[in-house]
């Protein structure tokens, strides 16, 4: 009886999830308009207002909004600095710095209560309350992969660029298939197999970086989301009911809700931590790491 | 394959919504935010800097204006030791010429004095012969009744002045 106990709860925990599965759901009568790109619009609009509102009329003293979006962007281009280099930094930061803002923002929506829990179903259980929501209108805009797989495209599209403005076409072969660490003469024939099929694995690493970068981001933010409902619907599960399953639906995700916080934002960290490795890896010369 | 992107929902029309919004922030941010922020960042940098720079100026000044202000204040204070200096010579010359004045001028008073004494004393005697050679007179017609003339007189007198050694 107890063994059959945790797919009873499982099935009864399905309808809970809040993003409606893995695929963002569409919303009704929007065509392929899913409540990710409707969030995804919501957040740049947010941003970019904000921002817009902070640097409208700068001063040379900063004071409130200013003041704030001055400290982010100043802690964030010394961060970028420090990866990518002072040669790079001016060129990377605009791309590493919306990535972060907007990855950071995205994941935090999320946590907003509603998100993924306000929508569309079938069948009513009471006014303005479904069993289920199919369809809900908020998703957290990086729990869908159509979003980090186009961060990631976006990212690599100006890696490429950035790539071969500071190397060359040419250039940026070498640095691939090429000897690395100053070899000359015979030996430098000699191990150039050797080489080239390290840049064919460099080649197949390249390649993958936009699912690694994108299926990251999508799982952490996607299991984030189904772990707070999952807790959300936990007091039901063990079989409480009517107001004690309702505070204990408050009182169990509470815990999750910091950790997602923490997580939202080590996942822009790590996403921007990793892309300017990235930009870093193939914009240094290589006379620059025999210096 | 179709399965997986069916699964992940994956699909053109989206992807590509989600590429145009995220460009989208990414120009607005870039024009908008990070921009005219380093800028300002930069503005006040330099701003610091020149700051820095000037504050450095200012003190190096200050240090050569000290140093002027202590040349001159040494310079004055040799000028003003100079000038009590002579003024102390100058002072002690005057002292000494003034003094010689006052006791030649005191020495002439004193001989003016004894003089007019001396004359004093010389017209007292004649004076006090005068009177001498009278009472003689008076006492010689007296005692001897007679009426005498200028020429007894002048006589009498002349041998009492001549008798009176005072």
């Amino acid at each position: 009886m107890e063994a059959n106990l945790p797919i009873t709860s499982l099935d009864s925990l399905n309808p809970l999830l809040a993003a409606g599965g893995i695929a963002a759901p569409e919303i009704p009568g929007f065509g392929w308009l899913t409540n990710s790109i409707f969030v995804a619009a919501v957040v740049t609009t947010c941003v970019v207002l904000f921002t817009r509102m902070a640097t409208k009329r700068m001063e040379l003293i900063p004071s409130g909004k200013q003041n704030f979006v001055e400290f982010i962007i100043e802690f964030l281009y010394g961060q970028v600095e420090g990866i990518v280099g002072k040669h790079v930094a001016p060129k990377a930061f605009p791309l590493l710095a919306t990535v972060f803002i907007f990855i950071l923002t995205a994941n935090w929506f999320g946590l907003i209560p509603g998100v993924g829990t306000i929508g569309f179903g079938e069948e009513k259980v009471a006014f303005l309350s479904l069993k289920e929501v199919t369809h809900p209108i908020l998703r957290p805009a990086t729990a869908d992969l159509n979003m980090t797989l186009a961060l990631a495209v976006v990212f690599m599209v100006v890696w490429a660029w950035l790539s071969i403005s500071e190397l060359g076409l040419w250039g940026t072969i070498v640095h691939i298939f090429g000897p690395k660490g100053g070899l000359q003469g015979f030996l430098k024939y000699a191990l150039m197999p050797i080489f080239i099929f390290v840049g064919i694995i460099e080649v197949v690493s390249i390649v993958f970086r936009p699912m690694s970068l994108s299926l990251r981001l999508l799982g952490n933010i996607f299991a984030g989301e189904t772990l707070l409902v999952t807790m959300g619907g936990l007091g039901e599960l063990l079989g409480a009911s009517g107001f004690v399953a309702w505070i204990l639906s408050v009182v169990f995700p509470l815990p999750f809700y910091f950790m997602e916080i923490l997580v939202g934002a080590l996942q822009a960290t790590v996403f921007t931590l990793l892309c300017g490795v990235y930009i870093k890896l193939s914009t240094t010369h290589d006379d620059e790491d025999h210096h | 394959m179709g399965g997986i992107l069916e699964t992940f929902g994956l699909a053109w029309p989206k992807f590509i919504s989600q590429v145009v919004i995220v460009l989208i922030v990414y120009l607005i941010l870039s024009k908008y935010a990070f921009g005219p922020i380093l800028a300002m960042l930069e503005a006040r940098r330099q701003r610091i800097a020149d700051g820095e720079e000037n504050l450095k100026k200012i003190e190096s000044e200050l240090e050569k204006a000290e140093e002027k202000v202590q040349g001159m204040l040494d310079e004055a204070n040799s000028d003003a030791e100079r000038l009590i200096t002579e003024a102390r010579e100058s002072a002690e010359a005057v002292r000494s010429q003034k003094t010689q004045e006052a006791v030649k001028e005191a020495q002439g008073i004193i001989e003016k004095a004894r003089e007019a004494s001396k004359l004093e004393h010389e017209k007292a005697m004649n004076e006090l012969k005068n009177d001498f050679g009278r009472l003689v007179i008076d006492a010689t017609s007296k005692v001897t009744g007679k009426v005498l003339d200028d020429a007894d007189q002048k006589r009498i007198n002349d041998e009492t002045a001549g008798q009176v050694a005072l």
